[in-house]
């Protein structure tokens, strides 16, 4: 424990961060949920062990967050912990920086799953990517499993390398940057809010196989396909409401910067591009509509543009007077910043933290992953995708009653073909 | 293995209805079967309220500050009179306001009502006696906040338990009718020394006179049931 010589003190939030913190409420859980259907029953012992060897090699994971005057900031924290719960019914439950021993990250078990909550301050899906499979590397390893470092797994008797906490955002900002912008509001897709703490959570899954097949049939990628599929959905939900005035249908989509950037850093390195449909300009056919996504999505795979976007996230972090003002102060522009930029455009969100390639040791062990984000400002569903071992996890997650949106997601997968399972965590069981 | 006959999704072997269109699962040879468990931990967890703590002392130390600036003001400005403990006062009013509540989350009712009004009567004292006017304040002014506190006192203790709605407006139409009263009493005692009783009777008689079809509805069952039929909701 001693021993720490390239781990430093204190280090600032990169931009995500600071805007993942600073709408951080009772009514927002900016935490995300990855979870390994394992073979077997999680074993909380071996568990345990597993966490408490793999904590001290990601020092990135092993913080709590305090309030300085101007910015949040990170530092290691020394308490004990973090500790490995049973499951709750209800996951990504908001965080609270005082509570907890101030740890952000949070492990579960039950039954087959065993699950890590992360708060997206500390790192996105790439990086927690890494974190999960090592974790998992680690605790077959303490069921006698033989498990080799490497292929996405770092050796947890090695030192954590400083290129791990860079903050990439800061390296690849440019000089340009795009000018902000507030598009216009969207077809919300909200529904009925459940009473405090409750998280309608909807899985389904199929083999990667089927949905590859049928997106190539479009000549679109999985995610292209996937993002279409949504947005049909949601312009058909807004169809039978029958507005005076349709409103464009538009999403949110993560885009990890590591394949546009190289850089080895386990923190936050995602910037939001947001592909969208306008039906106030006529009805769109579902072909038409993924040809939308595809050509929005290469129009923005341009590494310039990408820059210039990073440089404008990065801007309100050297911005001189923003810099000045009070991080009580800070956080309600922030917020309300996010309310006009970030979730009134939008009428959803579809992330795919991609495929979790296992080693061939690996694999028998897992069945499959699930990624679960956390509740949106809003009522609204967040649509996760992962695949692993040639399953693929769509997951629904929102504090609505309505099933509307995962409801005809799955059941337009069917009508294509696909054969999908679904489970929920919710009561009637 | 179970489907859903709407959505046509194969579904969990504990699922006992569809969770996309909350069609049940009828499985005949489910009798059989056992209980599988449920795929999804069923697990609550209890999350308690969070702490004001830090918020409350955040106010605090803002209202404190801004109170020992204006007294530090007044000892260089306008040092004839002791204007700063006007601010003061405010600060202090708005402290037990706001910030105490921060404290006591488990705060009676009844008991910051009477803290938020004592907070108002120390404030106007305290004016009444920059002004000079201690029999103003006697006389008028704390009975009347002694007024106030009883008929929400009661109103909120009698809004408390469950009533019909047409009790409760009878309730607050007949506190109403009580402040009134003591209001123009204690105005007309300081004022001229004597309780002729004028406006506020004209408030009563409203009051009693919409008062009296409310009870009628409220007791004769027949116009109760006519009434509920009408204005359902
Ligand atoms: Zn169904």
């Amino acid at each position: 424990m001693a021993k720490e010589p390239q781990a430093k003190k204190w280090y600032r939030l990169d931009n995500a961060g600071i805007l993942y913190s600073a709408l951080q409420t009772e009514q927002y859980s900016a935490i995300y949920r990855f979870t390994a259907v394992m073979a077997r029953p999680v074993e909380p012992q071996a568990l345990r062990r597993a966490i408490q060897r793999t904590m001290p090699r990601f020092p990135g994971f092993s913080v709590c967050i305090r309030r300085g005057l101007f910015w949040y900031y990170l530092e290691p924290n020394r308490r004990s912990g973090p500790f490995l719960k049973e499951d709750v019914r209800c996951p990504c439950r908001p965080v609270r920086f005082q509570e907890d021993n101030g740890w952000l990250v949070r492990f579960y078990y039950y039954e087959n799953r065993l699950s890590l909550e992360v708060f997206h301050a500390l790192s996105d899906g790439a990086g927690t990517m890494v974190f999960f499979k090592t974790l998992l590397a680690v605790y077959l390893q303490e069921l006698g499993v033989e498990m080799p470092w490497g292929d996405g797994i770092l050796n947890v008797e090695e030192p954590p390398r400083p290129e791990e906490l860079e903050d990439a955002y800061l390296r690849y900002a440019g000089e340009r940057a795009l000018p902000l912008r507030f598009p216009p509001r969207a077809y919300p897709n909200t529904g009925t809010p459940e009473p405090f703490y409750t998280l309608h959570v909807v899985v389904g899954t199929m083999a990667v196989e089927q949905v590859k097949a049928r997106a190539r049939a479009y000549g679109a990628t999985v995610t292209e396909y996937l993002t279409a599929v949504l947005l049909q959905v949601i312009a058909q939900r807004q169809d039978r409401e029958n507005p005076l005035h349709k409103r464009p249908v538009s999403l949110v989509v993560p885009v990890n910067l590591r394949s546009f950037f190289p850089s080895e850093t386990l923190r936050n390195f995602i910037i939001t591009v947001s592909p969208g449909i306008d039906p106030s300009l006529g009805e769109y056919t579902f072909p038409e509509i993924v040809a939308q996504v595809r050509s929005y999505l290469k129009l923005w795979a341009d590494p310039h543009k990408l820059r210039a976007l990073i440089t404008r996230n990065v801007g309100f972090t050297t911005n001189r007077f923003l810099q000045r003002v009070p991080v009580v102060l800070k956080n309600p522009i922030l917020a309300l910043n996010y309310r006009l930029g970030g979730t009134r455009p939008y009428s959803g969100t579809i992330s795919n933290p991609g495929q979790v390639r296992l080693p061939p040791q690996m694999a028998p062990h897992i069945d499959h992953v699930e990624v679960i984000l956390g509740q949106a400002t809003v009522p609204r569903s967040h649509c996760c995708v992962v695949s692993c071992n040639g399953t693929m996890a769509v997951s629904f997650a929102g504090t609505l009653k309505e099933t509307d949106t995962p409801r005809d997601f799955f059941r337009f997968l069917v009508k294509e073909g696909i054969r999908v399972k679904v489970t929920a965590n919710d009561p009637g069981y | 293995m179970s489907y859903c006959v709407h959505c046509g999704v194969e579904l969990d072997d504990a699922a006992r209805r569809c969770p996309l269109c909350h069609t049940p699962v009828l499985d005949p040879n489910r009798l059989q079967n056992g209980e599988t468990p449920p795929s999804f931990p069923q697990r609550r967890e209890e999350v308690l309220p969070v702490s004001k703590k830090e918020a409350g002392l955040l106010l605090t130390a803002m209202l404190l500050s801004a109170a020992v600036c204006c007294v530090v003001l007044n000892l260089f400005l306008g040092r004839g009179r002791a204007w700063s403990l006007y601010f003061a006062g405010a600060a202090g009013m708005l402290w037990i306001w706001f910030a105490l509540p921060l404290f006591l989350r488990r705060m009676v009712p009844a008991l910051r009502l009477t803290a938020d009004l004592a907070a108002v009567g120390v404030y106007v004292y305290l004016i009444s006696l920059d002004l000079g006017g201690a029999a103003w304040f006697w006389g008028l002014v704390l009975p009347l906040l002694g007024a106030a506190e009883a008929a929400v006192l009661v109103l909120s203790l009698l809004l408390g338990r469950p009533h019909s709605l047409l009790t409760r407006f009878v309730m607050v139409l007949c506190a109403v009718a009580f402040f009134t009263m003591a209001a123009e009493w204690s105005i007309d005692r300081y004022v001229r020394g004597t309780w002729s009783p004028a406006w506020s009777l004209v408030v009563c008689a409203i009051c009693v006179s919409l008062c009296i079809p409310l009870v009628i509805v409220r007791w004769v069952p027949s116009l109760r049931e006519e009434a509920r039929r009408r204005f359902h909701i």
